[in-house]
């Protein structure tokens, strides 16, 4: 069967070369709507590329919640909570504190010091009046921000700070918080600073 | 041709794309592994193969074992659970309604607050009771701290979940660590057999290892295992006794009297090999609870 259709093609009149068109909208459209999505996958899925997050893991920080906490590890994420529920609204979560307002505690020689007795007496009975901190003389007014707080955590708030934000300092007990607690006493007084400076390190 | 050089150009950026991708960043990611830390611990991982084992890996190899068993274990999801051990002298009911209030008033349980309730609808108080299993770590270690503050004891722990866990073939899945000493990985892609990912956990002993390897039917009732007799022997007795390392095997299976079973030492390589895949250590990229933490 073979019917020439006369008008369909205009006889050949050389070589056919490539010219430049514009690409259609849709396809770019198209590629952009597919970058996009894309993107969002990556995003969702893909652990930002980190070597240690295995699918079904999607982010290192979703890793880190199903770390299993027990012993030190459990001490200093029990510290860290406390300490961004009760101390870091003042000293802030970098421990930076505020000019003037709040000392910070990162680099504190308070916090540092080699024995944990004078740091535990703060949290839990107060700073009222002078106290040189960091070369820097304050006047400050502490409330007894941990005297309501079981033992263990004041603990691990204190270990907390003597180990964060570039402080290395030892661990502190439970043991050592419930000593000082006694010492206390049922109704506190705020320390000032030369009181402090007065107790044993 | 005009469009040469850009078709060249478009070629060159796909392939070169690619190859950085799929190439060049995972070897610069992996590609320099070491061993990594043991979670909880001062152990590192992998831990080393003796001599025999490392021999092994090729015996495995050369016996196309890879073509009917994997060495890779599959997890789909994870849960931070928390599970009521003790409830000293509270009742059921009370306990009942105090952790319904306890998960209405503390902000950091709210979200799980029916979660939680509909785990101990229904309790009469038989224990372990899982009270949360979930996303939430935050949840756990409050909820723990709660319980405990009235003299319940909780037990904190991470946990991976999926068919491969479910089946028993490992507690976590495979990572990259796993295999630092394997050359060339044996992967495997159809499961006609088990996962051995943790054989050496599920069966450690040599002796059981070998035998299977002869006659996999005597231990294994309905096992589809071919028997690997070519890495055996089949000898005479010498002065009627048996050798130190003559297989013990079951009547049906045993030899004509006055014959033993010996091992080659391609046999005994193998077995060792099989006994040291032991991938169930808690890593940080792969983590689960090995020990309960009690609270």
């Amino acid at each position: 069967m073979s019917v020439e259709n006369k008008n369909c093609c205009s006889p050949e009149t050389g070589e056919p070369t490539a010219t430049r068109a514009a690409a259609p909208m849709w396809i770019i459209v198209v590629t952009l709507v597919l970058l996009f999505t894309g993107g969002l996958f990556l995003d969702s899925h893909s652990g930002w590329f980190d070597k240690n997050v295995y699918a079904p893991y999607q982010s290192s920080a979703q890793l880190e919640t199903f770390q299993p906490k027990s012993g030190a590890a459990a001490a200093m994420a029990r510290g860290k909570s406390v300490y961004e529920g009760v101390c870091g609204i003042c000293h802030g979560s970098d421990g930076a504190g505020k000019p003037g307002q709040f000392p910070a505690l990162a680099g504190s020689e308070w916090v540092t010091a080699k024995g944990c007795n004078r740091l535990a007496h703060i949290p839990l009975a107060g700073v009222a009046g002078a106290i040189q901190v960091g070369g820097k003389d304050w006047n400050l007014n502490m409330a007894a921000m941990g005297a309501a707080l079981p033992d263990e955590d004041v603990a691990a708030v204190l270990t907390y700070i003597r180990s964060s934000w570039g402080n290395k300092a030892e661990a502190v007990t439970a043991d050592d918080v419930k000593k000082v607690r006694a010492e206390i006493g049922k109704s506190p007084q705020p320390y000032s600073g030369a009181q402090l400076k007065a107790m044993p390190e | 041709m005009k469009t040469g050089f850009s078709v060249f150009l478009a070629a060159f950026v796909a392939l070169g794309a690619s190859w950085f991708g799929l190439v060049y960043c995972p070897l610069k990611q992996l590609g320099v592994a070491t061993e990594t830390k043991v979670l909880q611990s001062d152990a590192k991982w992998p831990l080393q193969r003796t001599g025999d084992a490392t021999l092994g890996l090729q015996v495995y190899r050369s016996a196309g074992c890879a073509a009917c068993h994997t060495e890779q274990v599959r997890q789909t999801g994870a849960a931070n659970v928390l599970t009521i051990t003790e409830i000293g002298s509270h009742q059921p009911a009370d306990l009942k309604a105090f952790i319904a209030s306890l998960a209405s008033s503390v902000t950091e349980l709210m979200n799980s607050s029916n979660a939680v309730a509909a785990n101990l609808a229904g309790w009469n108080g038989e224990l372990p009771k899982v009270l949360y299993s979930g996303d939430d770590d935050t949840v756990v270690s409050m909820l723990g701290d709660k319980l405990k503050a009235v003299g319940v004891k909780t037990e904190a722990r991470v946990v991976a979940t999926g068919a491969d866990i479910a089946r028993g073939w490992g507690t976590r899945q495979s990572v990259a660590a796993d295999y630092l000493y394997d050359a060339p990985v044996q992967l495997g892609n159809l499961r006609a057999g088990p996962d051995l990912s943790t054989i050496g956990v599920r069966a450690p002993d040599l002796n059981w290892q070998l035998q299977h390897l002869y006659a996999p039917r005597s231990l294994v009732k309905n096992s589809t295992m071919p028997a690997f007799r070519f890495l055996f022997s089949v000898q005479k007795k010498a002065e009627g006794k048996d050798s130190a390392d003559a297989l013990v095997l079951p009547k049906e299976f045993a030899p004509t009297d006055g014959y033993e079973v010996v091992p080659t030492a391609e046999a005994k390589q193998l077995a060792a090999y099989l006994v040291s895949l032991k991938n169930n250590a808690p890593l940080y990229e792969a983590p689960f609870s090995p020990i309960t933490a009690a609270k």
